[in-house]
């Protein structure tokens, strides 16, 4: 009698002890790693995209998370730096046990961080590290959600085909990998188009005087400038093409350092009639887009950006996936990530495989335009904010 | 022609801001036999001076007038109560006096992050875009200033070095420390003022170029970089040497960006500085004999 009621207990003990582990599992968030830049050089954007994550985080617990279960994201600092990007991958996947890593900012760093996630077969969701061939190994574990640098100048070049038919351009670079890659493709895609490449330099990032190699742009009379510098240069830039009044039927900036407000401010009038190639600009037609940016300005009083809406879309994109997911194991929440197709703030995500690509989104490409210290979409026309001013007017004959 | 003719512009007025920077370290390298490694961090906080001025609506060149005192106190203080104490000791070699300035130097790069963060700050004036013309050529409004307060500041410099009591001994002190001291000179008193003089110059270079560049914490080390270059260049100690090197290294990074490419501006200032060690020691000092 005794042993059977000592059994008894035994049972109920466990099965209270199962109920309760399965309550507390319920309860447990699901941890997601998270990838980037917080501190060094790049933090700037590694801000924007961590608040945006964490916006969308916000918003997809506020909605009772996934499954009934909170979403809770673990920061990694990778500063920037392939070997520091490198060993916080393998935390996050040896320590934490996560099932799913987004993230990822700089080109070297996702380069030096995708076949660590392959090769623990952990899937690594990219919001914008944009090296080519990050894609192009065929891993299966790795997505991207932004398109890849070398289609960054898509619209630009289709407003090239279409409207401004210039026969030659110089091409100035930061001399950086993704400087001197980018100026690479843009070289190549010039020749497909017919336009001469008169001038194509390299400088080094933080220089003071620009003004020896712009006058040698000068001396070259070029219809088009195009640019690949961050901020800072890409405002010195400006002024001292101003300076010089160096007048090209148009200056395009190559995404990076165009589209921030910092340089409209820090270039003044100089900005003005400036072209740049852009992933996103929130009066683009998708869901959330308008909605995002405004939520953003209103919580952290700042403008966010193109990279902003890329991590934004990142987190929904990987919390669509766990919903999805068959288990919570890696390989589930991999082949869910396989199957998304999504519309994002940032744009329709599916991952595809196209020419020598693999698992990559697929997206359109914009240009836009500084006018009167407002970046407005220009081109494609169907997505146009405003017209498009071309060729960009003299400086001499500016107010 | 235009083209060489606006690169040897380019590179004269960055060469007198050049000159502004290299001369408070040729002077600190003369009196005290040791390079400054903090300078460009000196500069540095005078730019977040000027900068701080600018949002409460100075001009940045009036705030050459708050900025210079400041960064001389500043400069007084670090001689007195950092690099002096270290003489002192025995045990310590004169040039661990060296390895202090760079400790200081990074103290000072932490601090400004820590303050003003690490984005960008920029100072923007309504001269700052502007220039004018002389036949095709352009000038940079903010530089062509930046060049003539250079010029006045440097001929300031040597009239005092070269008129007053104070820098005669600081001559004096430069040549031979010990003599100088039997002379009557308080040395301990000139190597103070001379590293408050010298960080009070690289203040004025900061405010000179913050309304045509931009300020963040880390923009000393590359200025260090190029005072270090144009020391060695001007001949260890020699101010006329110092507007020399200057001038050349201005001149040099402008023509190499223009004729060779301006991804190797840096190597070109670099070349010349290591052709001029191997054959011109003493850089052209020897030349001027000044």
């Amino acid at each position: 009698m005794k042993g059977l009621k000592k059994g008894l207990m035994a049972v109920v003990v466990a099965v209270l002890a199962f109920g309760m582990t399965g309550v507390a599992r319920s309860a447990e968030p699901i941890k997601v790693g998270v990838l980037l830049p917080l501190t060094g050089s790049m933090a700037k954007f590694g801000e924007i995209e961590k608040r945006s994550f964490e916006m969308a985080l916000d918003e997809i617990n506020a909605k009772g998370g996934v499954n009934g279960k909170k979403i809770e994201l673990l920061f990694e600092d990778d500063t920037g730096k392939p070997d520091v990007g490198r060993s916080a991958m393998e935390k996050l996947i040896s320590r934490d046990k996560v099932p799913v890593i987004t993230g990822g900012y700089a080109s070297s760093v996702v380069a030096a961080t995708a076949p660590v996630a392959q090769q623990f077969k952990v899937p690594f969701v990219i919001c914008t590290g944009s090296a080519d061939d990050v894609t192009e190994k065929g891993y299966d574990y790795v997505f991207r959600v932004n398109p890849p640098a070398s289609e960054y100048p898509n619209a630009v070049l289709s407003f090239l085909r279409t409207v401004a038919k210039v026969k030659t351009a110089a091409i100035l670079y930061e001399n950086t990998q993704f400087g001197q890659s980018s100026s690479k493709a843009f070289e190549k895609d010039c020749a497909s188009v017919g336009i001469k490449v008169l001038v194509k330099e390299g400088y080094q990032a933080g220089a003071i005087d620009f003004k020896p190699v712009l006058t040698k742009v000068k001396a070259a009379n070029p219809d088009m400038i195009y640019m690949v510098s961050y901020v800072m240069d890409a405002s010195l830039l400006m002024r001292q093409s101003k300076e010089l009044r160096i007048n090209p039927k148009l200056f395009i900036g190559g995404g990076a350092g165009f589209t921030l407000p910092e340089f409209a401010r820090s270039a003044g009038d100089a900005a003005d009639g400036v072209y740049s190639a852009t992933l996103w600009v929130d009066t683009l037609p998708f869901p959330g887009a308008r909605e995002y940016a405004a939520k953003f300005r209103k919580k952290y009083g700042s403008e966010t950006e193109y990279h902003g809406a890329e991590a934004y879309a990142s987190m929904y994109v990987v919390a669509d996936a766990l919903k999805r997911a068959k288990s919570l194991t890696p390989k589930d929440v991999r082949n869910a990530l396989a199957a998304t197709n999504m519309k994002t703030a940032f744009g329709p995500v599916k991952f595809v495989s196209y020419g020598k690509k693999t698992q990559q989104n697929k997206l359109d490409t914009y240009m836009v335009q500084w006018q009167k210290g407002v970046l407005e979409a220009v081109w494609p026309k169907s997505v146009a904010t405003k017209k498009y001013i071309y060729p960009t007017p003299h400086w001499d004959k500016r107010k | 022609m235009d083209v060489f003719l606006q690169t040897v512009v380019a590179g004269v007025l960055k060469g007198g801001l050049y000159t502004l920077i290299g001369i408070g370290m040729t002077l600190i390298m003369g009196v005290m036999g040791i390079i400054n490694l903090a300078h460009g961090q000196l500069m540095m906080l005078a730019m977040y001076v000027t900068f701080v001025l600018n949002t409460m609506g100075v001009d940045p060149y009036v705030s050459l007038f708050v900025a210079m005192p400041l960064l001389f106190l500043l400069g007084v203080v670090i001689q007195k109560f950092l690099l002096n104490p270290l003489i002192k000791v025995e045990t310590i070699l004169p040039e661990n006096q060296v390895l202090m300035t760079v400790g200081i130097g990074m103290v000072l790069t932490e601090i400004a992050r820590f303050v003003f963060s690490s984005d960008y700050k920029y100072i923007t004036t309504d001269y700052s875009n502007r220039t004018f013309y002389l036949g095709k050529i352009s000038f940079s409004v903010a530089l062509t200033i930046a060049f003539g307060i250079a010029l006045v500041f440097t001929a300031a410099m040597f009239w005092f070095l070269l008129k007053t009591d104070l820098g005669r001994s600081i001559r004096a002190t430069a040549q031979d420390k010990d003599a100088a001291t039997l002379m009557g000179v308080n040395t301990g008193r000139i190597t103070v003022i001379t590293f408050g003089l010298g960080s009070g110059l690289v203040a004025a270079a900061g405010c000179l170029l913050a309304p045509v560049y931009y300020i963040f914490p880390d923009i000393g080390g590359p200025f260090t970089a190029k005072a270090f270059i144009i020391t060695i260049l001007g001949g260890l100690g020699s101010t006329v040497g110092a507007i020399f090197g200057g001038v050349t290294l201005g001149l040099a990074e402008s023509l190499g960006a223009t004729y060779l490419g301006m991804e190797y501006e840096d190597i070109v200032g670099l070349t010349i500085f290591i052709l001029v060690l191997l054959f011109l020691p003493g850089g052209f000092k020897r030349l001027t004999k000044v």
